[in-house]
């Protein structure tokens, strides 16, 4: 029955694919809605009845799909996160192509993809053994490639969806290597039989599963197949950012924690992978003028926090932080498309929006402070969390984490202003305005920030004691001190972002080395820019050197085969002519001695006996 | 009897389009493919009698021929003869009806085809090491004809270049073959009975010597690095039907010797030799990426990948010939791993192969470099070469996952770096099919390309069940599955 779970999406998205074109875009957005309710009514069926599921390709290969508690968290939260996208989707993409009533073949494939990618996502986490994990982390991929290419006339975005599906790939091989670890070491590919690894095994089975996730989760140093990611459209860069995709490799690094921190070196190295990203996305995102490479940077930081909680020992804190995070980001990024429609650009010192679109503005600071980190707002509280889950290890990283809480509270102001601020000018008419989004865009903004604001529950002693018995994880204790730096931090960021903001800056050299990843696109493009020269060589020399091998025999043959034909011929007729001759000559002396005359005859006869007494008398002497 | 039906049919159908000279084309080719379909239906009735619990060779006929010299007929099938032949069938069925330009001598096409049907398939299902020999050489002059009728390019040099270089193996093979029945008494050339006797185990040199000339053989057919560069030349000037049958089916040919020839019957030297073997594997898997990644004509890009492809096969092979590691389990994961590649890159090659084709027809051209944007006015042909495509690099749901994961799970068991670097293999692919997709179909459309037509009828039909078979592969390899573990079981041991 688990099956149904991603099994539902993906008929979903199959039929959509197909016949989608021939509904209108509410339609389509209607369809792909209920699509996804009945999902997350699935999900939810599953959760309380504790459903199973299993198919045998052999008796080796065995898929199970199974309901863990990070599982369930996912499972619930992506049909709901994809919700909104969808219908935003169905009205700021398909519109925009078509112009007709009726939404294009483009439009169908964009809700069809992204409804693939939900189910192929529900499939990742309800994956019980790693060939269904990497069954579905491989989808995912397919998933994104094929969504970050959907503007695939413009030469640019195909290749941007390329590095991005290769870096994330470069990372599916450890899921292969962790793969083959476990069943070497126990015969099987079920996540229990990862516990029973030990020694040189389960170290590559663990070094395969971070590599896996550090890639699909844009951290160090994957951090910036994200940049590339943006070439797709809005709601996708939504749906990869929160639920999906980059949210897969958080999900495995909680599932597996308890098994994971056997070895030794994984805490030290998620803890310092997780912190360099988040303190490093935060400076990209402090200096980033694109909003949504503002944005992915964020995301890159985030997920870096929620690492660090991995780390520490607290998977079910880094799973509230992906919850809240995943609705705040999904909405940030639907409100960086509604300000994108306005100015043509992402160009975040040309939007300022604020007076023009007052209340996607409002609903817009909702996330904007949540991802800050100002309380009430639940991705607050998890980001407290976490400092509090660092603390346990040591309190200088606990610094450490709120410094990077600090970094976010920085972005996300210079995201809210830059965005939607108010303008620097006082003439609007200066910028060229798109139309008025419509009601399902902003809808389906106005639900996620609903939601986020609906997290700051959390903030309520019940809930926490609620959560803490619901995740059968324990919570870590904050220290007040913590808290009062974290909102110090946070404070000043958001002071320095009001400062960053107020007048347009150029960016210095090192800034806007900063802002894109500290060169980390160029190293990447250069590896690639290496393999690609690396198979040019490669087929040059198999084309002269390799293949010279099989000419050099044909000519060799040739020549062997002209050689026999002029000396060879001239030898093998020249033996028996020598021969004929020879004899012939023989012939011509021996008819000379026939002369007839009867003293010849004589003379030769004494001739002969001479010779036979000599003969004899040598033979009698010797 | 049913084995027998399956090679004789195709060759009564050329025989018959070799009689009658006043067949049109369309008879022609309806003749052919009705032919080449009732061979299929006949290995698919073999395949819904084979036991899987049963002996190791079954639906076995046996007819004395020349006892003096211990040659009969024999036939008989294990799994995984059974599964390549079936796949082969159907690449023949493909390729039979994929429209292709035919210069105006239609019977003679489709009779060459037909011939190469019957002999391909009596390589897989005979069980003489004689009658193997014969209709191992026998494919090379079906597809000499082939290639050299009606390819383009210069497709005498090709077909001779393919011809000759590969009959040097066949030579070096004759060579093993001979060695194998002489090592036996009484001499004897029936598969079963060297591989039940291992005549050679023990003997050292001459073992050795033996086992040199089989494999090198069986690398030039496959082929392995460094003996692969008749391969692209006769793809690239091969028409696309003749190209997909020999990817899909002549190299089969090699990997499936190794499996038959030396790992069943020489084990013990197999397993000396079998790190050396998965060396060269592995080899040829980075080399063959790496180097299609560098071309920029389509068809030796695609080429290439069979190299790739292939050295997945032999790697699997080589690991499942490691007797000395006490992983059972592996090493038939890895046999079985193997077999699985063979019918999914028949498949999935085969199918990018008629793609090719199509593209010839319509353009007479491979540069990539000619191509873009594309995906708007041919979504058809988009959506097979992506789907081709995508189970050529090893996406999971499609064929070519369920081969490369177990081969790649079993190689860890027994050489683990092998293992960690043979996977870079299939990043370097993604990267050069994406690549090629890319530089296909998007991006802008160039002007001389704006009459280029979509896919006709008779195109996705045979791309479409090329496609379902990948896609039934990919997610429901069951049927497949028990049918090559009845035999990987037996060879490697286990059973």
């Amino acid at each position: 029955m688990l099956w149904t779970l991603a099994l539902f999406p993906l008929l979903g998205a199959t039929l959509l694919y197909l016949g989608g074109r021939h509904l209108s875009r509410g339609g389509l957005a209607l369809a792909a809605a209920l699509v996804l309710l009945v999902t997350l009514g699935l999900a939810g069926l599953a959760v309380t009845n504790d459903w199973q599921g299993g198919h045998a390709w052999s008796e080796t290969l065995v898929l199970t799909l199974e309901l863990s508690t990070a599982g369930s968290v996912f499972a619930l939260t992506i049909p709901l996160i994809a919700l909104p996208i969808v219908v935003y989707a169905g009205y700021h993409e398909v519109a925009l192509r078509t112009g007709y009533r009726r939404g294009s073949r483009q439009g169908a494939r964009l809700i069809g993809l992204l409804l693939g990618f939900v189910g192929a996502m529900q499939l990742l986490v309800l994956a019980g053994d790693f060939l269904t994990l990497l069954i579905a982390w491989e989808l995912v991929g397919a998933c994104s490639w094929a969504l970050i290419s959907h503007k695939w006339g413009q030469a640019e975005v195909p290749k941007e969806a390329v590095q991005a599906f290769l870096v994330t790939r470069f990372g599916d091989l450890g899921l292969y290597i962790a793969a083959a670890a476990v069943f070497a070491g126990t015969g099987g590919f079920g996540y229990a039989d990862l516990a029973a690894l030990d020694g040189d095994l389960l170290s590559m089975a663990v070094a395969g599963i971070l590599l896996a996730a550090a890639a699909k989760s844009a951290q160090l140093p994957f951090s910036s197949w994200l940049f590339a990611a943006m070439a797709g459209p809005v709601p996708v860069s939504a749906l990869l950012h929160s639920a999906t995709m980059v949210a897969a490799g958080i999900y495995l690094l909680s599932r597996l924690q308890p098994v994971l921190s056997a070895v030794d070196w994984f805490a030290p190295l998620v803890i310092g992978l997780g912190l360099a990203t988040a303190l490093a996305g935060g400076v990209v995102g402090a200096f980033q003028d694109h909003a949504k490479k503002l944005l992915a940077a964020s995301t890159s930081a985030q997920y870096g926090l929620m690492w660090v909680a991995v780390g520490a020992g607290f998977p079910g804190v880094a799973l509230l932080h992906f919850v809240a995070h995943a609705f705040l980001k999904a909405g940030l990024f639907l409100a960086a498309g509604l300000a994108e429609r306005q100015t043509g650009s992402y160009d975040l010192r040309d939007m300022r929006q604020g007076s023009r679109l007052p209340g996607i503005a409002l609903a817009t600071a909702v996330p904007s402070l949540a991802l800050a980190g100002v309380i009430p707002l639940g991705a607050a509280w998890s980001k407290e969390q976490i400092a509090a889950a660092a603390g346990h290890q040591a309190a200088w990283l606990a610094v450490l984490v709120v410094l990077a809480g600090g970094l976010s509270a920085l972005y996300a102001t210079r995201f809210q202003l830059l965005a939607y601020g108010r303008p620097l000018r006082r003439d609007p008419t200066m910028l060229p305005q798109g139309p008025r989004p419509s009601r399902a865009e902003s809808g389906a903004l106005v639900f996620l920030a609903g939601v986020t604001l609906l997290l700051s529950l959390a903030w309520w002693p019940g809930a926490q004691t609620w959560l803490a018995e619901a995740l059968p994880r324990q919570l870590p204790e904050g220290k007040p001190w913590e808290l009062i730096l974290s909102l110090a931090l946070v404070v000043l960021g958001i002071a320095v972002g009001f400062i960053l903001t107020r007048r347009r800056r150029r960016l210095s050299a090192w800034e806007s080395w900063a802002s894109t990843w500290f060169g980390l696109p160029a190293v990447i493009q250069g590896v690639a820019m290496g393999a690609l020269l690396l198979g040019r060589a490669l087929a040059r020399f198999d084309d002269r050197v390799v293949d010279a091998g099989l000419r050099g025999t044909a000519r060799f043959g040739q020549w062997l085969a002209r050689r026999h034909a002029r000396e060879g011929e001239a030898f093998a007729e020249g033996v028996p002519g020598m021969a004929t001759r020879l004899s012939e000559w023989g012939g011509r002396w021996a008819r000379q001695a026939q002369s007839g005359q009867t003293h010849h005859y004589y003379a030769g006869i004494s001739l002969g006996l001479v010779v036979i007494f000599a003969i004899l008398l040598i033979g009698a002497l010797l | 009897m049913i084995l027998t039906v399956a090679w004789i049919v195709p060759l009564l159908g050329a025989v018959a389009l070799a009689a009658f000279p006043r067949w049109s084309e369309a008879r022609a080719r309806l003749w052919a493919a009705v032919m080449a379909a009732l061979s299929l239906l006949a290995l698919v009735v073999a395949w819904v009698g084979f036991d899987p619990a049963g002996p190791l060779f079954q639906h076995v006929d046996e007819l004395q021929w020349v006892p003096s010299i211990g040659v009969a007929y024999r036939v008989g099938v294990d799994g995984i003869a059974l599964a390549v032949a079936t796949m082969s069938a159907l690449l023949f069925v493909a390729a039979i009806v994929y429209p292709v330009d035919t210069l105006g001598q239609p019977r003679q096409y489709y009779a060459w085809l037909l011939f190469l049907q019957a002999v391909s398939l009596g390589v897989f299902l005979t069980l003489d090491l004689l009658l193997f020999y014969v209709f191992f050489d026998l494919t090379l002059v079906g597809m000499f004809f082939l290639i050299g009728r009606w390819g383009h390019g210069t497709p005498q040099v090709s077909a001779l270049k393919f011809f000759l270089y590969t009959f040097a193996g066949s030579l070096l093979l004759l060579l093993a073959i001979i060695g194998l029945y002489l090592s036996i008494e009484p001499h004897s050339f029936d598969m079963r009975v060297l591989i039940e006797r291992q005549p050679l185990a023990g003997t050292g040199l001459y073992a050795g010597l033996v086992f040199l000339a089989l494999m090198l053989g069986f690398a030039i057919k496959t082929p392995l690095v460094p003996l692969h560069t008749w391969l692209p030349q006769a793809h690239v000037d091969a028409p696309g039907p003749a190209s997909a049958i020999l990817a899909g089916v002549l190299l089969k040919m090699g990997t499936y010797g190794m499996i038959r020839l030396p790992f069943a019957m020489m084990q013990e030297t197999f397993a000396e030799y079998s790190l050396t073997i998965a060396i060269v594997a592995l080899v040829a898997i980075l080399y063959g990426a790496l180097v299609a990644l560098g071309q920029s004509n389509l068809k030796r890009r695609i080429a290439y990948t069979s190299i790739n492809h292939m050295g997945y096969t032999v790697l699997g092979i080589a690991v499942a010939a490691a007797f000395f590691a006490d992983n059972q389990a592996a090493r038939q994961l890895a046999l079985t791993g193997a077999t699985v590649e063979m019918v999914a890159h028949g498949l999935i090659t085969g199918a990018l192969f008629l793609i090719c084709g199509s593209f010839w027809q319509r353009t007479g051209d491979y540069e990539l470099d000619h191509y873009g944007g594309l995906a708007h006015r041919a979504p058809l042909l988009t959506g097979f070469t992506v789907l081709a495509a995508f189970a050529s690099l090893g996406m999971p749901g499609l064929a070519g996952f369920v081969a490369e994961f177990q081969v790649f799970a079993g190689t860890f068991a027994v050489y683990p770096w092998l293992a960690v670097l043979g996977v870079l293999g299939i990043l370097i692919t993604a990267a050069l099919f994406l690549d090629m997709l890319r530089r296909l179909f998007f991006g802008r459309l160039p002007s001389h390309l704006g009459g280029f037509s979509e896919l006709k009828r008779a195109e996705w039909g045979v791309l479409g069940v090329l496609s379902l078979g990948i896609l039934v592969i990919g997610v429901a390899p069951q049927f497949l599955l028990t049918l090559i573990e009845a035999s990987s079981a037996l060879l490697v041991g286990v059973r």
